[in-house]
């Protein structure tokens, strides 16, 4: 009987969770100009490429699709590069207070984003930052920085002493052994946190529609928000294509990466 | 998925924050002249201090300072705490709290027992990775763009009511996101199918982590089913139930972007939570300072609910400040 159960269970979850993305990928299927107001359960034509090129071109995604790819990969690996040095630096050199230097950096993931948002609006605007790319970009490198610290400081502390005393006898400079030692030894978890600010940056919709405002500066969730808002005149074919079309690239990478993916969330876990 | 990033917490290593030994280079006094001192070393983490200090940490104390102003976006003027009394009377913050608080228990109800309910039926069982697969796809995919699949489920015409009046049950079909509290509460499901997968990944993580003698020993001595479960496998999961609970409810504290889209915390207001009241208060009411001290208030609640979570996490750390 436990078994019966058991199998009823995990198929009724599997298909709760598959029936919208089937609808997802069904509906963007359906031409626009065919949409009949009720969804379609069975494919309704081939139109996906059509509804995908109108919510790329004249919806605004693609602009947006591009800012946030450079967004993502940009001020993912700068987040990271910062972090490690941060962390090179309360791990390994003599600074004085370690801890403290810590909780600063890392207080910084502790807040709900809207302690943060009024006043940088009001920075932003002042320091003519306000819809720039380049103050987007400032802020999603602050933002992902105290996470990517935390994870390659975890890691770090596990690395024997001994690799860098050695190192030091043998007269190598902290630079020296910062890029020869500590950062191939901690690749895979720089990567991790690479691919977990990449998904982080390329997901996100709140600074993007508070710091930013005309459309090629846009990250792409917003310009997602904006057309998801203008509900009647784009029809759902069209909306469909374009959130499919945004999570393609966070899907490929949780796909591909799965293991250093989850492995940024899960670090977390073991114990 | 961003919420992540701002939630998942330290990990529990037996060492302390180093303080200056084992790790840290040793301060000889030769050395210091060629590799630099305590100053040079802060350099290296001096990047990381100016994106946090000038841009997280400034706006931080600029936030709670602000809230003792009433503050238009134009001029402000000081008014000591009468934001946060006005809070107290405010009948849409207590809407807001209400549903802050709904969003908590169902997250907790929800993908919490639901991910750990999955993780035990797919564990070991054959074809239960693809299953597991399949429930882990949507937390790749953005807030945002799960809240697009969902209007498109949820509305007055969407699927839900259309499976609703096929199968008979013309009574059920609803406008889902047009009263409270459905909207809230169907908000909760939409986030569950989103957020599950990963609840269910770690508990599995937990899982393959009880020793196989345990259960082994457990079955010897007859326990199978409920009794196995109850006394021998939740236990086992104790250490990553924490885990999962501490995610779940600073998760649900600061969920926004599902919100934002399926509804704007509409109809008048009645979806809203905290991290929504803000920010409808600042950027569309231009009520600066009001805004100010909700966030204040929701920073208040997220530590103060992750502070247990971070102590056991972290006993070391904080003993050594």
């Amino acid at each position: 009987m436990g078994r019966t159960v058991r199998n009823v269970f995990v198929a009724g979850c599997v298909a709760f969770w598959l029936i919208p993305l089937y609808l997802l990928i069904v509906n963007a299927l359906t031409p626009a100009t065919g949409y009949t107001g009720e969804p379609d359960w069975t494919p309704q034509g081939f139109a996906i490429f059509d509804n995908i090129k109108t919510a790329w071109s004249d919806a605004g995604i693609g602009d947006s699709f591009l800012s946030s790819a450079l967004y993502a990969v940009v001020c993912g690996a700068a987040a990271v590069l910062v972090a490690a040095m941060a962390a090179f630096a309360v791990v390994v050199l003599p600074i004085p207070k370690p801890a403290f230097w810590f909780w600063l950096i890392y207080s910084g993931t502790l807040f709900p984003l809207q302690m943060f948002l009024a006043p940088l609006f009001g920075m932003y605007a002042d320091g003519n930052l306000y819809d720039t790319r380049l103050g987007l970009m400032l802020v999603y490198v602050a933002w992902a920085v105290p996470f990517a610290f935390f994870l390659v400081r975890n890691q770090m502390t596990t690395m024997p002493p001994e690799v860098t005393e050695a190192a030091m006898l043998d007269g190598a400079s902290f630079l020296r052994i910062f890029w020869r030692i500590h950062v191939p030894l901690m690749a895979p978890t720089l990567g991790a946190a690479f691919i977990f600010q990449f998904t982080a940056v390329w997901n996100d919709l709140i600074l993007g529609i508070t710091l930013s405002r005309s459309p090629d500066v846009q990250p792409v969730m917003a310009a997602l928000s904006t057309l998801s808002n203008a509900y009647a005149s784009s029809g759902p074919p069209v909306i469909l294509a374009g959130a499919l079309i945004v999570s393609l690239p966070t899907l490929l990478v949780f796909l591909v990466f799965r293991g250093l993916f989850l492995r940024g969330v899960t670090a977390t876990a073991r114990s | 998925m961003t919420d992540m990033v701002t939630t998942a917490k330290p990990v529990r290593t037996r060492r302390r924050i180093p303080t200056r030994t084992p790790h840290q280079a040793v301060h000889h006094a030769s050395v210091a002249g060629r590799r630099g001192g305590p100053l040079a070393s802060l350099t290296w983490a001096l990047p990381a201090l100016l994106f946090v200090g000038v841009l997280l940490v400034y706006p931080f104390f600029r936030s709670v300072y602000g809230s003792f102003f009433e503050d238009n976006g134009f001029t402000s003027r000081f008014t000591g705490l009468d934001n946060y009394t006005r809070l107290a009377e405010d009948p849409v913050f207590g809407r807001s709290l209400l549903n802050t608080v709904m969003w908590v228990a169902g997250t907790l109800l929800l993908p919490v027992v639901a991910g750990l309910a999955i993780a035990v039926a797919t564990f070991r069982m054959r074809l239960g990775w693809l299953a597991q697969l399949v429930i882990v796809l949507p937390y790749a995919i953005s807030g945002a763009a799960t809240a697009v699949l969902w209007k498109f489920m949820l509305t007055s015409d969407g699927a839900v009511n259309e499976v609703l009046r096929a199968i008979g049950l013309d009574g059920l079909a609803t406008s889902w996101l047009l009263e409270w509290p459905q909207n809230t509460i169907s908000m909760i499901i939409a986030s569950t199918w989103q957020a599950a997968g990963l609840n269910v990944v770690l508990f599995t993580i937990g899982l393959r982590a009880i020793p196989r003698e345990i259960t082994e020993a457990a079955e010897l001595d007859g326990a199978t089913g409920w009794r196995m479960f109850r006394h021998i496998t939740l236990p086992q999961l104790r250490a990553m139930t924490v885990v999962v609970v501490g995610m779940a409810i600073v998760n649900s504290l600061k969920a926004f972007d599902m919100i934002w889209i399926l509804t704007q915390g509409g109809p008048s207001r009645s979806s809203e939570t905290l991290a929504l009241t803000m920010y409808r208060e600042t950027f569309r009411l231009f009520h600066v300072g009001y805004g100010s001290a909700i966030a204040l208030v929701l920073s208040v609640i997220v530590v103060a609910s992750s502070w247990v979570y971070l102590r056991r996490q972290m006993p070391e750390a904080t003993g050594s400040q």
